[in-house]
């Protein structure tokens, strides 16, 4: 990344020295894991140079963004609509807590009980490593499990544009009109915040926006069925993550475009594995950039993955929103809908996410499933015993792997899904 | 008889009567009562009385049926959880045998998943905590859960529940919560300490097992009265350490951190968690026309740390330390329960700024292993609050 930006980043007061620590980490990870696989579609061209400039030139699109009077959101989880920050005029960007950071200083504020996702968001936070964050004009933060909840009122001493936004738990009329009630509440907030006044218009724009991204990664994932799969599981992934934080116009147009590309692969049969590799559905907790690991390990011992079961995947972006209301009631009732659907482990019970694994399954073939548990994530981590009994009652075969952001279980992770993928060959 | 005679007498009474408890529940429910189990201070047992039926407690304490749980559950979860799950499964706990049905709420995540299994084995309700008690929406919507589960015992019992029968509850309900308050101020009446935590622990938990409210009511009061008699000088815990317990619920079998207190020569004047005083300070309105609001906004209220911002704990503890005058703070968690684990940073800052007044964390699990280690801690921190308090022991 070139130097010109250094002092944008001692601007957003970022701690330079650890933050070249961890681009370096980041540069390393990205040429080892992305990098070096073979047979790439060209087009993820694109989204290498999206990573290699993610702390640079997107930084300085959205902080030129900001010069222009546009706010900044930032957001932890795909419960926060999008279409309505759009439609505010602001820019929402994930902020995504994907590696270690600053951990002794991290677990002197949080249980060392605690999954790695939250600590990373707070170790990017205390090691001023992240200029998503700082240029953020609000982070908003959610009520989704027990250890992210609590975790915000200690962030909140160290973010002071926190927003927090209650979840229902449960799938009832009543949990709507929570939902419904959360979302009029962030909507009057971002009204606050822009000095904008959202439109029916704005909102049908916002909503047209962000279903185009959603159905360019349809596109793409449904591509994956094919056999031999004319992408990697591992690039597939991060289009998933550049999902959350590129300008959502380029995202849908560069991804269109490696579309084209993939569909002629399809059509001679080209894949980045042989055909007949054994096909793979990760499903579980959310893999944020550079969370990379298992999807490496997978693919390294000979299997392709073709599908993820994630927030970070089809969890977060299958459903579209409908644009058809014509008042900002009928639009916003509609998100409220779309929202409602998404089937995460925090609700109960939660038997769409089931559903949707088996219906997964089917769509990309995939001969068996790798169930991702970060450790101490309770609503995932208990979901995980119910699916793996289901998934075998189906006779697909299923292994649950609970691991973090450490590379000391690399080697034992390494082994277990060897095994696995051996048994998954014909 | 002395005056400390007759309240150790009351105090067996109590422990008789826990003994006795099972065999009244299932009499009652061959008098056609409805029995319902229930795992939580959240669920109002003024709405569940007020239509006929008997709440009765649930949570497991002790570790035996926590393995036989682990083969659903993940081993890295809470022992109340496991201890809970594990007793229905394995049908070795009469109370949830005698039960009719359940109810459930999503305080944890631990707890919200464990009720999707438990589903199979009994008729199950849950009721929904909004976790952002000052948001109107959230309000609102235990408003409504207040409602449903009224209507949920309503058609279990097939009685409809009325204002008057509300009324009534609720004035019983009360009444029980200013005596538990009264108890543990008179038992630390003019600087001295009469009976210990370990004493009361029956007393507290009887309050879940007993059908009969008035009846429980009758033998608090009269155990009230008998502390105020008891003298200064007859009082048998005088110049210990003076102990505040909070945190996560406890009970006969999942007591192991009262018992060390005090056994090390500390005494526990009150506990600040379900068990006890976090579920009896705060009243439900006497005088609201409208009984099932009064009951939803007072139990929306309860401190507990599934709440976000969980504000009302702090003031919590500072009443009480204040109220029995405590040297040291016990903060208990359960291994594995993310909700009080994280709050203990809030409560350390919260203690730090007003008092500020010494915290002991502790985080444990059901099983006997660490006995040691937390005796070390436990002891190491009261010789910090009373460095003489060994030669006090010995008195
Ligand atoms: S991975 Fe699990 S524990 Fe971690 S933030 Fe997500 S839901 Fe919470
Ligand atoms: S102690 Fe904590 S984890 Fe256990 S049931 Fe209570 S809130 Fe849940």
């Amino acid at each position: 990344m070139s130097d010109d930006y250094r002092s944008m980043w001692t601007d957003l007061g970022l701690d330079l020295e650890a933050h070249d620590a961890l681009l370096g980490v980041l540069g390393n990870a990205y040429r080892e894991i992305y990098l070096a696989q073979q047979d790439r579609p060209e087009g993820m061209g694109y989204f290498d140079f999206v990573m290699s400039e993610v702390h640079g030139l997107r930084i300085k699109e959205l902080l030129d963004e900001k010069a222009a009077g546009r706010k900044i959101v930032g957001s932890y989880c795909v419960f926060v609509p999008e279409e309505i920050v759009l439609a505010a005029n602001a820019t929402l960007v994930g902020l995504c807590s994907g590696a270690d950071f600053a951990m002794e200083e991290v677990e002197m504020l949080l249980p060392r009980n605690t999954c790695a996702l939250i600590k990373s968001a707070f170790g990017f936070k205390i090691g001023k490593v992240c200029p998503y964050l700082e240029s953020a004009d609000m982070v908003v933060g959610e009520n989704t499990c027990d250890g992210k909840k609590k975790a915000y009122e200690s962030l909140g001493h160290m973010i002071e544009n926190l927003y927090v936004m209650d979840l229902p738990q449960m799938k009832s009329d009543q949990g709507r009109a929570l939902l419904k009630a959360e979302y009029d509440r962030f909507k009057a907030a971002m009204e606050v915040l822009t000095g904008v006044t959202i439109t029916a218009d704005a909102l049908k724009e916002a909503i047209r926006t962000v279903n185009a991204k959603r159905a360019a990664l349809h596109r793409l994932l449904s591509l994956r069925a094919a056999d031999p799969t004319p992408i990697s599981g591992l690039d597939a992934l991060l289009a998933n993550q550049v999902f959350f934080y590129d300008n959502p116009a380029r995202f849908t147009a560069s991804v269109n475009a490696i579309c084209d590309e993939l569909e002629k692969r399809v059509a001679q049969q080209q894949g980045v594995f042989a055909a007949g590799t054994p096909r793979i559905l990760i499903s579980g907790c959310p893999q944020a950039v550079p969370n990379w690991k298992l999807p490496w390990i997978i693919e390294s011992a000979g299997a392709v993955i073709v599908g993820e079961e994630s927030c970070v995947g089809e969890r977060g972006t299958r459903h579209l929103t409908d644009d058809t209301g014509r008042t900002v009631d009928e639009l916003m009732a509609a998100i409220v809908d779309r929202y409602f659907q998404v089937d995460c482990a925090i609700f109960t019970p939660n038997p769409d996410r089931l559903m949707h694994i088996k219906e997964m399954v089917g769509a990309y073939h995939a001969d068996g499933v790798i169930h991702y548990g970060l450790q101490f994530c309770q609503p995932y981590l208990m979901e995980a015993i119910p699916v793996e009994k289901a998934l075998e009652d189906e006779n697909i075969p299923c292994l649950r792997i609970e691991t973090d952001y450490g590379m000391e279980d690399a080697g034992q992770l390494k082994t277990r899904v060897e095994a696995f993928v051996e048994l998954l060959k014909p | 008889m002395t005056a400390m005679a007759a309240v150790r007498r009351l105090l067996d009474q109590f422990s008789a009567m826990a003994e006795k408890s099972l065999l009244e529940l299932e009499e009652a429910r061959e008098r056609g009562r409805k029995i319902i189990g229930v795992y939580c201070v959240f669920a109002p047992a003024e709405v569940i009385r007020a239509a006929g039926a008997l709440p009765v407690g649930l949570c497991g304490k002790r570790d035996d049926p926590i393995a036989a749980a682990e083969a659903d559950l993940p081993a890295n979860l809470c022992p109340l959880i496991k201890s809970s799950y594990g007793y229905a499964i394995t049908g070795t706990c009469p109370f949830f045998a005698v039960s009719h049905a359940v109810v459930g709420e999503t305080t944890c995540d631990g707890k919200k998943k464990m009720y999707e299994l438990m589903r199979r084995l009994k008729p199950l309700h849950v009721m929904q905590l909004p976790y952002a008690p000052n948001l109107q929406g959230a309000q609102d919507y235990w408003d409504t859960e207040v409602v449903r589960l009224a209507a949920f015992v309503e058609e279990m019992t097939g009685n409809r529940i009325t204002r008057e029968a509300l009324a009534v509850e609720i004035r019983v309900q009360n009444h029980i919560r200013r005596l538990l308050r009264q108890l543990h101020k008179v038992n630390v009446a003019d600087d001295a300490v009469r009976v210990s935590g370990w004493d009361l622990l029956p007393v507290l938990e009887l309050r879940n097992f007993w059908p009969d409210a008035d009846a429980y009511a009758e033998r608090l009061a009269a155990l009230v009265q008998a502390l105020r008699e008891v003298p200064r000088t007859a009082a048998s815990y005088n110049g210990r350490p003076r102990i505040l317990l909070t945190g996560t619920p406890l009970g006969k079998g999942s007591d192991k951190v009262l018992r060390l207190i005090e056994a090390v020569g500390g005494v526990v004047v009150g506990m600040e968690n379900c068990t006890s005083l976090k579920s009896a300070w705060s009243l439900v309105d006497e005088e609201d026309p409208e009984p099932l609001q009064a009951i939803a906004r007072r139990y929306r209220a309860l401190p507990c740390s599934c709440m976000t911002p969980n504000e009302g704990r702090m003031a919590l503890l500072s009443e009480l330390v204040t109220e029995y005058r405590v040297d040291g703070i016990v903060d208990l968690t359960w291994h594995a329960c993310h909700t009080y684990m994280v709050e203990d940073a809030a409560v350390a800052k919260h203690l730090e700024r007003t008092g500020p007044i010494p915290l002991l964390h502790l985080c444990t699990d059901y099983g006997q292993n660490d006995l040691g280690a937390l005796r070390t801690r436990i002891e190491a921190f009261l010789e910090m609050l009373q460095p003489d308090f060994h030669d006090g022991k010995e008195e």
